[in-house]
């Protein structure tokens, strides 16, 4: 683990080369540690599959040369200790995606064989973004990789499920996108009208270190 | 007395309340957002007696107009869209008055505060409206602005003359010259790109908007193929396969996948936000560090 300088007061800390499963692992770990106990001064962090920026106030941690050792060390014995995986979260989907046969065409496989590909693992949630809750879903079946389209619909509708490069993801929102789409779930991802005044975090029904199993349904 | 302020009677090129932005959702996939020029939105709200965190009306470019409902205080300040009242100073507003924003001639958003604040609805602590990620809506015509419910009507006398220093109003028309940090892969670009990405002039094109700032100029050889995307900063300048910089603004993405040559330094950003398509910019490496 070590970290750099992004910017006056901001590290960006990096904490394993590539994804898979201990590095999600230690994300989680990191990122609960983050949540539960943040380091003096910290204003916010974004995590990401490999790395996790921390951003600090001027005025509280003015050297981060000074600050950074001691926290990487807490981060450190955070990482070290495997946390209970998070419950799997089902989620149904029906697979009628546009590009569903596309998909299936590219790879030699029939459509079925592609559902099956798709619903089988039990995905980890390595980092929402893009859009609010758009959960980044690995590790997706090596026979289903599949570049993003070349020029982005203008409109995908939210609930869209689609497979973009090594990832698959949910759309959250209806907003422009490149990912191929092969099916839909009705479950609502990001919902603002699902919130009480003390906890807007139940707006978004997944979070980075959450772990998915889809279901495949028949109903329209 | 009614809390009814402003109609919309045209929201021209885009009208969106924004205010200081949403901190710390930015893990749930959620931008910051807020004014694209915090120091003009900043300086409407002071010329008010208003908090800091007060919504204000932010404009793009021209084409808004606004007919008042009640005698009210506004201020308007940023970019000059030939507005039809005196900016950056407090401004009285009779009931029936219309302000319009007619024809763009320096700058790409404008503010409009009114006394006490708007009352605009907050998601995740914000007023700030993220059209793309669907939080908030921008202001369409016929839409009534109300000002905060409560909030009395009790500025000074001496709110009549005031105004933002000259030295406080700034040129858009001018070459800024953005102080940038250096970013995660600052080493991996070559000397040679690092000196090209410093020295040369860059042209703002025309696809940019609050999600980033498109430039354009010499391109850089993008140093390190970065597959395993990376957080992003508001001011993260990334360089993508064509080598034309990208400086990612309010409402951009969490993370990306390219490399990040730069971030522009927090205060210069608003500075960049006002250089409309066209324009140029330039960079300075904001700390001494090993070239």
């Amino acid at each position: 683990m070590d970290w750099i300088p992004y910017g006056p007061h901001a590290a960006l800390v990096r904490f394993a080369g590539k994804i898979g499963d201990e590095t999600f692992a230690q994300a989680c770990a990191i990122r609960t540690e983050l949540e539960r106990n943040p380091p003096e001064g910290l204003l916010e962090f974004v995590p990401a599959c490999t790395t996790v920026l921390l951003e600090f106030s001027a005025r509280e941690v003015p050297s981060l040369d000074a600050a950074m050792p001691d926290i990487l060390e807490q981060l450190q014995m955070a990482a070290a200790v495997a946390l209970p995986p998070e419950p799997v979260k089902e989620i149904s989907v029906i697979y009628d995606g546009q590009d569903l046969e596309r998909v299936a065409r590219a790879h030699n496989l029939t459509t079925a064989e592609v559902c099956r590909l798709h619903a089988e693992p039990v995905y980890k949630v390595y980092l929402l973004g893009f859009a609010p809750g758009f959960p980044y879903l690995g590790d997706l079946d090596t026979r289903l990789h599949t570049p993003r389209l070349a020029t982005p619909r203008a409109r995908v509708p939210a609930g869209s499920v689609a497979i973009g490069g090594q990832h698959t993801g949910i759309y959250t929102v209806d907003t422009p996108g490149g990912w191929n789409i092969i099916g839909h779930t009705p479950a609502k991802i990001f919902d603002t009208a699902r919130r009480s005044p003390d906890n807007d975090e139940a707006m978004f029904l997944l979070k980075q270190g959450d772990r998915v199993k889809f279901v495949k349904s028949n109903r329209p | 007395m009614s809390a009814h302020l402003l109609e919309v009677i045209d929201a021209g090129l885009g009208a969106t309340f924004q205010d200081r932005g949403r901190a710390g959702w930015r893990r749930f996939g959620v931008p910051p957002s807020g004014a694209m020029d915090d120091h003009a939105a900043g300086w409407a709200n002071v010329l008010l007696d208003n908090p800091p965190t007060a919504p204000v009306v932010e404009l793009l470019l021209q084409g808004a107009k606004f007919l008042a409902l009640h005698d009210c205080w506004i201020a308007v300040c940023g970019a000059d869209a030939g507005a039809s009242v005196l900016m950056w100073r407090a401004v009285r507003l009779s009931a029936g008055e219309e302000i319009r924003f007619s024809r763009i001639r320096s700058g790409v958003w404008t503010y409009l505060a009114v006394e006490g604040g708007f009352d605009a609805p907050l998601l995740l602590g914000s007023a700030s409206v993220y059209a793309r990620g669907r939080l908030g809506t921008p202001l369409v015509r016929g839409d009534v602005l109300l000002r905060v419910p409560g909030a009395p009507f009790r500025l000074p006398a001496s709110v009549a003359g005031r105004s933002v220093a000259w030295e406080e109003r700034r040129n858009y028309d001018a070459t800024p010259l953005l102080r940038v940090w250096p970013g995660p892969q600052w080493d991996s670009f070559s000397e040679a790109d690092r000196a090209a990405f410093l020295e040369q002039t860059w042209t703002v094109t025309p696809q940019s908007d609050r999600v980033g700032y498109r430039l354009s100029g010499r391109p850089l050889a993008p140093g390190q193929w970065q597959m395993v995307s990376e957080p992003l900063r508001v001011g993260t300048v990334q360089v993508p396969e064509d080598g034309q910089p990208i400086v990612m603004m309010r409402d951009g993405p969490t993370v990306g996948g390219y490399p990040k040559i730069g971030v522009v330094d927090a205060h210069d950003v608003a500075r960049l936000a006002q250089s409309r398509p066209g324009r140029s910019v330039k960079f300075r490496l904001a700390a001494q560090t090993a070239v």
